[in-house]
């Protein structure tokens, strides 16, 4: 019998705006008992009168600061308010309300701390690109754990996990240093498949540039987390 | 015989030194921030007044011209001194994360707040009619 959670839907935002009535309204029409948190990483469209219509809690700061710093305060957020488990989406849809029950499920039922929504775990034709591959497997090979799929940003996390990562979120582009974060800490965790969808609307933030320094502070995790001390709830 | 240039060495280290001792004075600099540029100034202080030790270590340390050492010193000093900035800077920038993640969570515990408020001034408002 599994025990029932208090869940929040952290959704880590910026120039979101014409996505998130769609991404909040199809979280309210799948998991109406699901909360639902935006961080606006100091967006400059019209991201703060779209949350007010919305009615949703959201956090706000002036400058882009970056998503792991916009989901480790959602972290902080949902451990505040004592949420047993956080499930983070991406604003721009691509990650669907119909998947959070099954990213739950193994939290539930204490199979793990951390649940990742894999885009290539079981479909054969969703193949990644050849830097996604080698990614997944240097990250398997450095966290002793197999990934498939670890730039995924749909996830969720149980009471355990959001307390460590409350603190301890990686900043910058994070996907990748969490998974060897998890691992190196010893916290329990599964994939699960979940299907690719593209963007609603409008263009990634992601650059050239932006990626380049994404690689160097990844290369650099790979060597220095394992040599972290082990930190503890 | 003391040379011109030891004479040089011995005024900017007492100069450095009074410098680092007097922003500390004006709170321009905290203390635990001064302790390195102390300590520098003592070492050039106390290399200028013994030229006989740069001498002792330039041929220790295989090095044919004496003033080099000096400058090797120098050049550690600042490399240490910028790595320590950075250490700092590190820390500030997660005290700054901190504070800005800490305001943003009560800038929404107050919306919450406000919200809570005045939904029963409302009810209140339509209840009396």
């Amino acid at each position: 019998m599994s025990a029932p959670l208090r869940v929040l839907a952290l959704i880590p935002a910026y120039n979101e705006a014409r996505n998130l009535p769609a991404v909040v309204g199809r979280i309210r029409e799948r998991c109406p008992g699901v909360a639902v948190l935006v961080v606006d990483d100091g967006s400059t469209d019209d991201t703060v009168p779209i949350l007010e219509q919305l009615g949703v809690q959201w956090l706000r700061w002036p400058q882009r600061r970056g998503v792991g710093c916009a989901v480790r305060a959602g972290l902080r957020y949902g451990s505040r308010l004592g949420f047993d488990a956080v499930v983070r989406l991406d604003a721009d849809g691509q990650h669907d309300a119909e998947d959070i029950e099954r990213l739950l499920t193994p939290i539930r039922f204490g199979r793990a701390d951390a649940v990742f929504g894999s885009r290539y775990a079981h479909d054969a034709d969703a193949e990644p690109i050849l830097l996604k591959r080698m990614l997944a497997r240097l990250v398997s090979a450095v966290g002793r754990r197999q990934v498939t799929d670890a730039t995924s940003g749909f996830w969720a996390l149980g009471p355990r996990a959001v307390t460590l990562l409350a603190t301890h979120h990686p900043r910058g582009y994070p996907e990748p240093e969490l998974h060897l974060f998890l691992s190196h800490n010893r916290l329990s965790v599964e994939e699960v498949g979940v299907p690719v969808r593209e963007r609603l609307s409008g263009q990634s933030s992601l650059t050239v540039l932006r990626l380049v320094a994404a690689a160097a502070r990844v290369l650099l995790a790979m060597v220095i987390v394992p040599l972290r001390a082990r930190v503890s709830p | 015989m003391t040379s011109r240039i030891q004479i040089v060495a011995i005024v900017g280290s007492v100069a450095f030194l009074l410098l680092v001792l007097e922003l500390v004075r004006r709170r321009r600099l905290a203390e635990e921030y001064s302790a390195l540029w102390i300590v520098a100034a003592l070492v050039l202080l106390f290399a200028s007044l013994r030229r006989d030790m740069i001498d002792r270590t330039a041929s220790w340390l295989g090095i044919y011209y004496g003033p080099t050492v000096l400058l090797l010193g120098l050049l550690v000093v600042v490399a240490a001194a910028l790595l320590w900035m950075s250490v700092i800077l590190t820390k500030q920038q997660g005290q700054i994360e901190h504070l800005i993640e800490e305001t943003a969570i009560l800038g929404a515990e107050l919306r919450a707040e406000r919200t809570r408020d005045r939904l029963p001034a409302v009810t209140a408002d339509r209840s009396g009619r």
